[in-house]
């Protein structure tokens, strides 16, 4: 009969080994990260070749995974979550998602950067910054995010689509630093600005800031390197905004790290995020995507501006959760591309 | 015969059940929506998604018919050298998921690729695609070769002593053609176009690359972007209400226009091209087959060279491969097996019950993958949690998703079991069981196999439900795709694609040959498309 059986055969055969890898797993740890697989990977590689605990990484949007650590409870499989937004972590916290940190772990970084019960700790940090073309004459009057919306740059302004995390939680930033109807205007002015084109990506932004198509661009500062590094000669160059003795700073946006209130293997979880905060570690996870890490002491890539260099804005990280909603609908409600 | 009739009835009811979960659930979500979630989404949300929805549907099907019916009536009506050759190329981009054809459109019309480059010289301002055009022509180059499949079929059965007649009246080809053939494939055309509708309305690959809001996309969007699961459970309930009435629509008005062609009129032989026409043919078609097909496959041949050269392609890699193939197995199998008493029950015993049954174990044809996985979520976190994790959601949604298409291949296999056959096998001693082994399933294992062979393939190219369903750590081939183009590492999604679209090939083959075959019947050939 048409190897009915023999295809089921087949099947327990493709089945068993796999279902018995998910079930004789010696000690490894599962960590949902909305973190790009190649930024983690040197770092937990590093992590396994130093203590033998194998780590699964579940990649996916980092509030996707909220969501499903939220749906999940204390059936979930997550002993840590790793995010690359301070907003998406505190959501987390106030859920009650997670567990408190040892002072020990978090005493290694400094008290802006993590919540206020030690929910969860960043790891390293991204500054929200312009990125100019050189050969531009339009854009040395600019040198605040609230220039952007300045008419005078009606289809000179690269941003990507509003779906971006880093350009939710930078307007939130904004949203606390400057208010909400300063921010309102300047989400209106850059929408008349970009008139319905936005771009997919950072990169995408840079790229076209250095084709020349946009005079200027707003972006975490590392996709400015990153364009640089492979074309070195390209014209572009960093802005920091908002400087000065009145400005706000330049926004900043943390990713961190914290332990599920359900894990079962709490021991190794620790020690992963002990790993993670250590200078070898910082060193690895901060330094392959250029950000600043936020262990004091860890030095930055060459590139970058040096820390401390310039003025940031003193909005603390966990605040980044409880607003993140009212700037999405403040983004709806304007209808923000 | 009634003995088996009471225990084929309730296993293709549980059938029909277990198919209905996601509708059922999805249901109630979103009667825990408010009067006032109702109205703040009718007021904000649903008017935009509607007029989205449906104009990149009207977009779409006027692309596939126009690249559809002008393909299939130059290759059936004439001949030319390499005609085998372009039928093929023109059924081959079926065999491309569509969020594979959007990532590589997306990189070919930027800036520095190769279309853009090529536009650049034209136009002062850069190629964009991430608008409803883009979406559109993205979704006709990858839809379109159902319509071509379909009218050619039609055409090479239409009688053609009919055009004869005409022609010989003096009705010039276009007059012909219009007053005709049109209307001889007609039904043919409105399968296609239901096909390509069906399949706009519940894409996530192309509309979430290029970021067009539609239904699929903001039912996604609700689900891992904020959670909303009862807001995205009520968008769900519009969307398949919209797929509903467009299909019975489109029952309805084919109904009504059916043509019957004599039997006798099957030998033709296409008339030879002139010299003009085969410019016309060799442009237009090359044309086609370039942008549907070739340049996509140049983009994946080149980035996936690279990949090799790089050392990219890995153990991780071939893993990434291995889940697929798990995944796809066990949901084929899985499909195959319990589609056969709903086919049997409904071919044995024809009642409103076996209808019911075959209806209902057909509703993932109107269940897009977001849908899908939000009614399974729901029903494992509210009835049984224990399900959660492991590969059993990501397979149950899966064999829901793509049920219609092994019920359809076996119904169809089963058409040619006379009851005299089975009753034979009952005087000649053979029990229910015996008969069903030795005698029902050696005569339909054809309809078995493509049902199987159907099912993996989309299971394997299945992204939505399997981004939200899928077990820890289990990234898939179409995972992969999607991680690595939000990251832009190309050379890792190109050999991931590839490998997606060299196992469809066997599925496009026998979705073609099956269109051959069984000539005129048009329902079938189209609900193979799904």
């Amino acid at each position: 009969m048409f190897g009915l059986k023999r295809l089921f055969i087949l099947i327990l055969a493709i089945i068993l080994p796999f279902s018995g890898q998910l079930v004789f797993a010696g000690e490894q740890l599962v960590v949902y990260s909305g973190r790009s697989d190649r930024f983690v990977l040197p770092v937990v590689e590093a992590f396994t070749e130093k203590t033998g605990i194998k780590v699964i990484l579940h990649n996916a949007e980092s509030t996707a995974l909220l969501n499903k650590l939220t749906l999940e409870g204390k059936r979930t499989e997550a002993d840590l979550f790793l995010s690359n937004d301070a907003g998406n972590l505190q959501v987390g916290a106030d859920k009650g998602l997670f567990l408190a940190l040892p002072d020990e772990l978090a005493a290694n970084i400094p008290a802006q950067y993590r919540a206020p019960d030690n929910a969860w700790i960043g790891l390293s940090s991204r500054m929200r910054v312009l990125v100019v073309n050189t050969e531009s004459g339009n854009v040395d009057s600019i040198n605040s995010v609230f220039d952007l919306a300045d008419p005078a740059l009606k289809g000179r302004l690269a941003i990507t689509s509003s779906a971006n995390g880093s350009y939710v939680a930078g307007t939130t930033v904004y949203l606390l630093a400057a208010g909400e109807e300063k921010t309102k205007q300047w989400l209106e002015g850059m929408k008349a600005n970009v008139d319905g084109k936005v771009f997919n990506k950072h990169s995408a932004v840079v790229k076209a800031v250095a084709k020349g198509k946009a005079d200027v661009g707003l972006v975490n500062h590392y996709y400015i390197y990153r364009h640089l590094a492979e074309h070195p000669n390209s014209p572009i160059k960093i802005v920091l905004p908002d400087q000065g003795d009145d400005g706000m700073g330049v926004a900043e946006n943390v990713a961190g790290v914290a332990i599920s209130q359900y894990s079962k293997k709490i021991d190794a979880a620790k020690k992963f995020v002990a790993f993670l905060v250590s200078e070898e570690g910082q060193k690895i996870f901060a330094e392959i995507n250029r950000e600043y890490p936020v262990r004091p002491g860890v030095a930055t890539a060459a590139e970058v501006p040096i820390a401390g260099s310039f003025k940031v804005s003193d909005v603390a990280m966990y605040k980044l959760g409880a607003e993140r909603n009212r700037t999405l609908d403040l983004i709806e409600s304007i209808g923000m591309p | 015969m009634h003995s088996v009739a009471r225990p084929l009835a309730s296993t293709a009811s549980l059938v029909a059940l277990l198919a209905a979960i996601p509708l059922i659930f999805v249901g109630y979500n979103s009667s825990q929506l408010t009067l006032a979630k109702w109205v703040a989404l009718w007021q904000n949300r649903i008017p935009e998604l509607l007029a989205n929805t449906l104009s990149l549907s009207v977009l779409v099907a006027i692309g596939c018919l126009i690249l559809g019916i002008s393909s299939a009536w130059l290759v059936a009506r004439r001949d030319f050298k390499g005609r085998r050759v372009v039928s093929w190329l023109l059924i081959l981009p079926l065999a491309i998921p569509t969020y594979v054809f959007a990532h590589i459109y997306t990189i070919m019309t930027a800036d520095d690729g190769w279309l853009g480059q090529i536009w650049l010289v034209f136009f002062d301002s850069s190629l964009d695609i991430f608008n409803i055009w883009g979406t559109a022509l993205v979704l006709t180059l990858a839809g379109f070769s159902y319509v071509f499949l379909l009218v050619r079929i039609a055409l090479m059965d239409a009688n053609r002593s009919l055009e004869e007649a005409a022609r010989i009246q003096g009705a010039s080809s276009l007059a012909v053609f219009w007053h005709v053939s049109l209307p001889l494939i007609r039904p043919a055309i409105a399968a296609a176009m239901a096909v390509v509708v069906l399949h706009t309305l519940s894409d996530f690959g192309a509309v979430s690359m290029l970021r067009f809001q539609t239904f699929t996309l903001s039912i996604y969007l609700q689900m891992s972007g904020r959670l909303d699961y009862e807001a995205a459970a009520g968008l769900s309930l519009i969307l398949v209400a919209l797929s509903l009435t467009f299909m019975i629509l489109e029952r309805f008005f084919r109904r009504r226009a059916r043509y019957f062609s004599t039997a006798q009129s099957r030998h033709h032989t296409a008339r030879k091209a002139s010299k003009g026409e085969l410019v016309i043919i060799w442009s237009w078609l090359g044309l086609i087959c370039l942008f549907a097909f070739l340049l996509p496959l140049l983009w994946m041949l080149q980035w996936t060279w690279q990949a090799i050269t790089n050392g990219a392609i890995d153990a991780r890699f071939w893993g990434y491969t291995f889940n697929s193939l798990t995944v796809g197995a066990l949901a084929a199998t899985l499909a195959m097996v319990i589609a056969l008493p709903v086919g049997l029950f409904h071919t044995r015993i024809k009642s409103r019950l076996s209808s019911a049954c075959l209806y209902f174990s057909s509703v993932g044809f109107v269940l897009p993958g977001p849908v899908v996985a939000l009614g399974i979520i729901s029903f494992a976190v509210f009835a049984l949690p224990a399900l959660y994790g492991g590969l059993t959601l990501l397979v149950l949604a899966l064999v829901i998703r793509f049920l219609p298409l092994a019920v359809q291949s076996q119904e169809a296999a089963m058409q040619q079991l006379t009851p005299s056959i089975e009753q034979a096998g009952r005087v000649l001693g053979a029990g229910p069981l015996e008969n069903l082994k030795r005698v029902i399933l050696p005569m339909i294992r054809g309809g078995m196999a493509s049902a199987w062979v159907l099912v993996f393939i989309d299971s394997i190219k299945e992204l939505p439900a399997t981004l939200l369903l899928r077990p820890v750590g289990f990234d898939t081939l179409p995972v992969r795709i999607w991680i690595e183009a939000s990251e832009e590492m190309l050379e890792l999604a190109a050999p991931a694609a590839l490998i997606i679209v060299i196992a469809t090939i066997p599925a496009i083959w026998l979705m073609a040959r099956t269109g051959v075959n069984n000539n005129g019947n048009q329902d079938e050939a189209a609900s193979r498309g799904f």
